[in-house]
């Protein structure tokens, strides 16, 4: 893959102990002449628990930077990705940032991925004033007064569960719903996030719950729920484990009941830990229409040539999501459009960004404006067949349309 | 980090065992300078580093009292940072009660980290190891679970910002010298409980429990002080990791963190201050460096460990002690000099006779004492002997309080002695050596023998954290008494060794020496004589009479009948429990009996 | 819904009671608990998954090398981190050499093997009422709980483990071997260990962090049990399980794990020794 992109760490000290000599020195440091590389900070969730999303974005990421790159960078600097592993731990995604806001003076930061490591880390960005786009679905992550200089290109949490809440309520017109997570603070600031938005669409919640994601059984839950009349379950984890145990219990159980939720529930390593195949039909993940097979398995037109682009720079999509790469792909695109178009200053980025109309990406085109920092659109968040996974897309729902 | 610590040792002439005094602080100043002018030449971004290193270091400073010195394995420590960054960003905040000025908060974090630090180490004195450092892991996880669960105060999964210091301490360097400066005064502070007769207590606790009861040291109070204070400044370092964190999630508190603290404390060496501090900073900055190893680093902190643990036990301390490299003399002599028991024992008060009275004990069906009369007066050398088995050892556990007589009383000047209180003994002016010499191998001799003298400083563990005038002249009360002791017993010349250092007849007379720091009324030997040559033993002997002779009661128990006789004023012959002779040498020495079955032909 | 609840309770209890036993087999020969009773457990889950699911053995196969696997790592165990510290017991080394050798296991597992939980395969190819992933761990322990037994009454080998277990000095008078028997505990209690993990595969499946909970919740029973005393820690075992499912169902997720260490730090409070155990020290 295009891991000669990599900056390796032993460079990034040369470049720091080269800075730091002359500012030891005492000579002014020399004008920045306009072939140097312009620093891109990165800080994804490369190792650690629950680091695949991190890895599929890395692999979007990185072919992005190769194409920016090869096709002349920006007015002839090349982009130069200065990654900083935060192995899921906000306590290194503090160091990280740091280094790259201090250290290594990037212009602009892309990540955290992990919700966690992004509540640390975007207070610490907006008082470094450097310009932060994430991918982090938890909502206070955005707040164009208190972050003026934080965006976000992928959909916030409301935006998550409102997608999935209107198509169980909507589209498969089921008012009694069963709202479970594990005890991670993602899960319980999901259900506790999801379960008065649901009760607003006039659903019923009938069965709300924590559970320990190493609970080897989950049957009593389920028979919990199926007696409390649910007629949809809704899982919040991105656990595979926890996940696959809710599939095959309501396998073995033999209970006809939709489950809708986190995407996490259309993961290959989700679909490795299924008893029986079948057990994952009725299953309906998030995912992102501009990623996703429309009627006769199709995709768009945008789309299918990135897939292409991925074939022909041979990037696995066997054992990732699409929207993944996706995701990773548009983001350094994003960045550097609007370097191209404004420079590389902090407030000339925010500035554009600010404005910023429609970019094209393929997972979604995003917008922003002064007042709005959340760019992804509500209604590309769609529901998915989770058994329909193919090259880490899937078709959409039952009930989409054609 | 620590000058305060320092002037109070230079006044001092005596050698403090661990190093010259100047040596000892010299990297400790080092360290304070280079801290002081760190903004000068450190990036922000290796502010930020240093700032976490201060931080960490605060909670490891306390930690370190209770892993290195006190012995207990404490892995979980992670349980009181989650505490204390959360009391001190919710109480900022204002989730429960209107929000609180930062320092106030921190202030309030501070007591319920201490209370906390108390019950999370509680379980270490009714429980073994291994136990205790279960307990810790468990609570570690269920503080993190709780803060998952009380979602309307902790924020739940979504989590809570940490506090913003105000000005001057808001800026990034303001709040690195905030830390900083926190962390000096906890290098200054565990320094000064280090070099007090606690931190000698703690090490005694830990490396020869049963020498530290004899020397009368209360371990449930000691360890109770100590979690206390460790919970205190972990909480401390909580409300500090959640402003510099800025935020703070469940997800934040990792057991790999907890297990940081922990083994930084062992890579630097038990039983130092310097050598955690370093750990800490090793720990801390060494992923920085080596990316490509981030994903490796909990393995690696586990390698380092388990080659600490089997290669070098002392950690970076041991390394780093020079001093304790230089060969010492090979032909040294150990001679006693008697004449300083006057000065030394100051007439102990005649505290009447220590009697057993018909005692009983047995251990399943067997009867290791079997109505068990003896007297022991004051100024008088009491000799007891008999095969292997016979109950010699096993009366000294009696009088000791290891175990308690089935039957029988134990009195001193009349007053029953209780069974099991053992540090009570001390107080009684009761004091013993052991069959084995019990001493802290990684202390100096004359540490050694301070802790012998335990009991008698004034001083609170307050006043030795702040080095107050007190702890001062405790200290100075307690060095200078050693050194007599020393001197008695003929070992001065080696105050400043390490005792692990020393020959096996050496032990002997360090733990004599010990033992005399209490002033006994009455002092139980248990086979002083045994690895002796004939010379030591022949001083031995001279040694026992001199302290007899200044007022103190003696009751040795021996294998050599010709020390017994030669300086024994009474003697009682044991066999099977029971006794089967008693009176003066000369008396035994004809008795039939004793001569058959014991003393041979 | 109470069956379920029991069924499991009692299938998670057994695994309890095997890594307890596994605690208790190292105890026996050494006086060390070792931080690696658990890890053990977790690579027994994940040598099978290796072996059947990802390199396509024969299940008996690969039941074999897991078991193999856990003896070697057991074996492991005590020349790299018991036999060094034995003769400064005093010093409590072992649970730092134990803990370190632990970590060292799980975190190049965590690496090397994945930080998700993988899939397990499923042995027989039955289907049955009651569930295979419940009996599995259930004839696991009474497997081991009867083999146990007649090693210890029936062989040579087993009265020589035991005379260790009563009374190290006097075994070694009568010049038993003694370092022998000692790696040959080890040895057992790794396969012990890999058993459990093995036989609870499909339930907990091959995943690197069910180390440290199982370290914690094996090492329960043992407490509860008494040390050593195999027979209390499988009643203290199964008595886990079935106390955590009803708390997990009960109470919930988070509070569970609050309420299984409550009662563990209280009753250990109450009765240090366990409440079937006594012990008696002899320290001077």
């Amino acid at each position: 893959m295009s891991t000669n992109l990599r900056v390796t760490r032993r460079q990034v000290l040369a470049g720091s102990a080269v800075s730091a000599a002359a500012l030891a020195s005492g000579f002014p440091a020399p004008a920045i002449a306009n072939s140097d590389p312009i620093p891109v900070g990165y800080l994804p969730a490369l190792t650690g628990p629950s680091s695949s999303t991190g890895v599929g974005i890395n692999r979007g990421i990185q072919l992005a930077v190769q194409e920016i790159n090869a096709a002349g960078g920006i007015g002839g600097r090349q982009l130069e990705l200065i990654t900083r592993d935060t192995q899921s731990d906000p306590t290194k995604a503090v160091n990280g940032a740091a280094e790259l806001t201090h250290g290594q003076k990037v212009s602009v930061v892309f990540g955290p991925v992990n919700s966690g490591e992004s509540l640390a880390v975007v207070p610490l960005l907006a008082r470094a004033n450097t310009p932060q786009i994430h991918p982090c679905w938890v909502d206070t992550l955005t707040d164009p007064k208190k972050y003026p200089m934080c965006f976000r290109n992928a959909p916030t949490n409301q935006q998550i569960g409102g997608a999935a809440h209107r198509y169980v309520v909507e589209v498969l017109k089921r008012k009694k719903v069963a709202v479970i997570s594990d005890t991670t603070g993602y899960g319980t600031a999901s259900v506790n996030a999801y379960v008065p938005m649901l009760k607003a669409t006039g659903a019923e919640v009938v069965y709300q719950g924590n559970v320990d994601a190493a609970n080897p059984d989950l049957k009593p839950e389920l028979l919990r729920m199926q007696s409390a009349g649910a007629e949809a379950i809704m899982p919040w984890s991105v656990n595979a484990g926890f996940l696959s145990r809710i599939i095959n219990t309501r396998g073995q159980m033999g209970w006809d009941v939709p489950i809708v939720g986190q995407t996490t529930l259309g993961s290959g390593q989700t679909k490795a830990l299924l008893e029986k195949p079948e057990y994952w039909a009725k299953v309906y993940p998030n995912n992102f229409r501009p990623v996703c097979y429309a009627a006769g398995g199709k995709l768009s037109d945008r789309t299918s040539a990135f897939v292409d682009r991925l074939k022909s720079a041979k990037i696995d999509m066997g054992d990732t999501l699409l929207w993944w790469i996706a995701l990773g792909y548009d983001s350094p695109r994003m960045i550097a459009e609007a370097m191209k178009n404004v420079g590389t200053e902090p407030e000339q980025i925010v500035g554009y960004l600010n404005k910023l109309k429609e970019f094209p990406g393929v997972y979604g085109d995003i917008a922003f404006t002064a007042d709005k920092h959340d760019g992804y659109p509500d209604n590309e968040v769609v529901m998915v067949e989770a058994n329909s996974l193919k090259d880490g897309a899937f078709n959409l729902a039952p009930g989409y349309g054609a | 980090m620590d000058m305060e610590a320092t002037p109070s040792r230079l006044s001092r002439p005596n050698a403090t065992g661990s190093a010259s005094p100047s040596g000892a602080a010299l990297p400790f100043l080092a360290l304070l300078l280079l801290g002081i002018l760190f903004p000068l030449f450190g990036g922000g971004y290796w502010g930020v580093i240093a700032t976490r290193a201060c931080v960490y270091w605060v909670l490891v400073s306390g930690l370190n009292l209770v892993v290195g010195f006190g012995g207990q394995i404490a892995i979980g420590w992670v349980a009181l940072l989650t505490l204390g960054a959360y009391t001190t960003s919710v109480l900022v905040a204002g989730n429960v009660t209107p929000a609180l000025p930062p320092y106030l908060a921190l202030a309030i974090a501070a007591v319920v980290g201490a209370i906390f630090g108390l019950i999370v180490g509680l379980p270490a004195l009714r429980l073994r190891t291994f136990y205790f450092a279960i307990t810790t892991l468990g609570f570690a996880t269920i503080v993190t679970q709780v803060a998952l669960a009380w979602q309307s105060v902790t924020g739940g999964g979504v989590g809570v910002a940490g506090p913003i210091f105000p000005e001057p301490f808001a800026s990034q360097w303001g709040f690195y010298y905030f830390c900083f400066g926190l962390a000096a005064i906890c290098t200054w502070m565990t320094a000064n409980v280090a070099a007090s007769r606690f931190g000698r207590a703690l090490t005694a606790i830990r490396d020869a429990e049963v020498a530290a009861e004899a020397s009368g040291i209360a371990k449930p109070a000691l360890l109770a002080t100590v979690f206390l204070f460790s919970g205190a400044v972990a909480a401390v370092a909580g409300g500090l990791f959640a402003a510099l964190q800025s935020y703070i999630t469940p997800d934040a508190f990792t057991l790999d963190l907890s297990i940081l603290f922990f083994i930084a404390i062992l890579i630097g060496g038990r039983g130092s201050i310097l050598g955690p501090l370093l750990g800490t900073i090793l720990l801390t900055v060494l992923p920085e460096f080596a990316a490509p190893l981030v994903a490796w680093s909990t393995f690696l902190y586990a390698v380092l460990l388990l080659v600490i643990v089997l290669v070098i036990p002392g950690g970076i301390a041991e390394i780093l002690d020079f001093r304790n490299r230089r060969p010492l003399e090979s032909d040294r002599a150990i001679i006693p000099r008697p004449e300083l028991l006057e000065p030394l024992l100051n007439a102990p008060p005649n505290a009447g006779a220590l009697t057993l009275e018909r005692v009983d004990l047995s251990f399943g069906g067997v009867r290791a004492i079997d109505g068990l009369d003896l007297e022991i007066h004051p100024g008088q050398v009491h000799g007891l002997i008999g095969p292997n088995g016979s109950g010699k050892t096993t009366t000294l556990n009696v009088i000791s309080g290891y175990y308690a007589q089935q039957r029988g009383a134990i009195r001193l000047n009349g007053a029953v002695l209780p069974p099991f209180v053992r540090h009570v003994r001390a107080n009684m002016r009761i004091a013993r050596t052991f069959q084995t010499p019990r001493i802290v191998g990684s202390a100096s001799v004359l540490e050694n023998v301070m802790i012998g003298g335990t009991i008698d400083g004034k001083g609170t563990f307050v006043e030795s954290l702040l080095s107050l005038p007190r702890h001062r002249r405790d200290e100075t009360m307690l060095r200078d008494t050693a050194m007599l002791a020393l001197a008695a017993v003929g070992l001065e010349r080696l105050a400043a060794v390490r005792a692990d250092r020393l020959q096996h007849s050496e032990l002997r007379f360090t733990e004599i020496a010990r033992a005399l720091m209490l002033r006994p009324a009455f002092l139980l030997l248990d086979e002083p004589a045994a690895g002796l040559s004939a010379e030591e033993i022949e001083r031995l002997g001279a040694l026992i009479l001199a302290i007899a002779r200044a007022g103190t009661g003696v009751l040795v128990v021996e294998h050599h009948p010709d020390l017994i006789f030669d300086i024994c004023h009474r003697v009682t012959v044991l066999n099977l429990g029971r006794i089967l002779a008693a009176g003066t040498p000369a008396e035994i020495r004809a008795h039939r009996e004793v001569v058959n079955a014991y003393l041979g032909a | 819904m109470v069956e379920s609840i029991v069924s499991t309770g009692l299938a998670v209890g057994c695994i309890y009671a095997l890594i307890a036993i596994t605690y208790n087999v190292m105890f026996s020969a050494s006086r060390v608990f070792s931080f690696t009773a658990g890890t053990l457990g977790m690579i027994g889950g994940v040598l099978g998954s290796l072996f059947i699911a990802r390199m396509g053995m024969p299940v008996a196969a690969g039941f074999l090398l897991a078991l193999a696997g856990g003896a070697v790592l057991g074996i492991v165990t005590e020349i790299v981190a018991v036999r060094p510290v034995l003769k400064s017991l005093d010093q409590h080394l072992y649970v730092l050499s134990t803990l370190a050798l632990a970590l060292m296991i799980q975190q190049f597992t965590a690496i090397e093997w994945s930080t998700e939980p993988q899939p397990f395969p499923r042995l027989f190819d039955i289907a049955s009422g009651f569930d295979q992933k419940f009996w599995l761990p259930m004839l696991a322990c009474a497997a081991v709980i009867v083999g146990l037994e007649l090693l210890y009454r029936r062989t040579l080998v087993g009265h020589a483990f035991l005379a260790i277990a009563e009374d190290n000095f006097a075994a070694r008078a009568l010049g038993l071997p003694e370092r022998s028997l000692r790696m040959a505990s080890f040895a057992l209690a790794g396969a012990i260990g890999a058993l459990a993990g093995f036989a609870g595969g499909e339930m907990l499946l091959a995943f690197f962090a069910n180390a440290p909970m199982l370290t914690f919740y094996g090492f329960v029973p043992v407490a509860l049990g008494g040390m050593g005393n195999n027979r209390g820690a499988v009643v203290a075992g199964l008595l886990l399980g079935l106390f955590q499912q009803a708390a997990n169902f009960l109470v919930g997720g988070i509070f569970a794990s609050v309420a299984v260490f409550t009662v563990f730090i209280i009753v250990l409070l109450a009765r240090p020794e366990g409440l079937a155990g006594a012990t008696l020290q002899r320290r001077v």
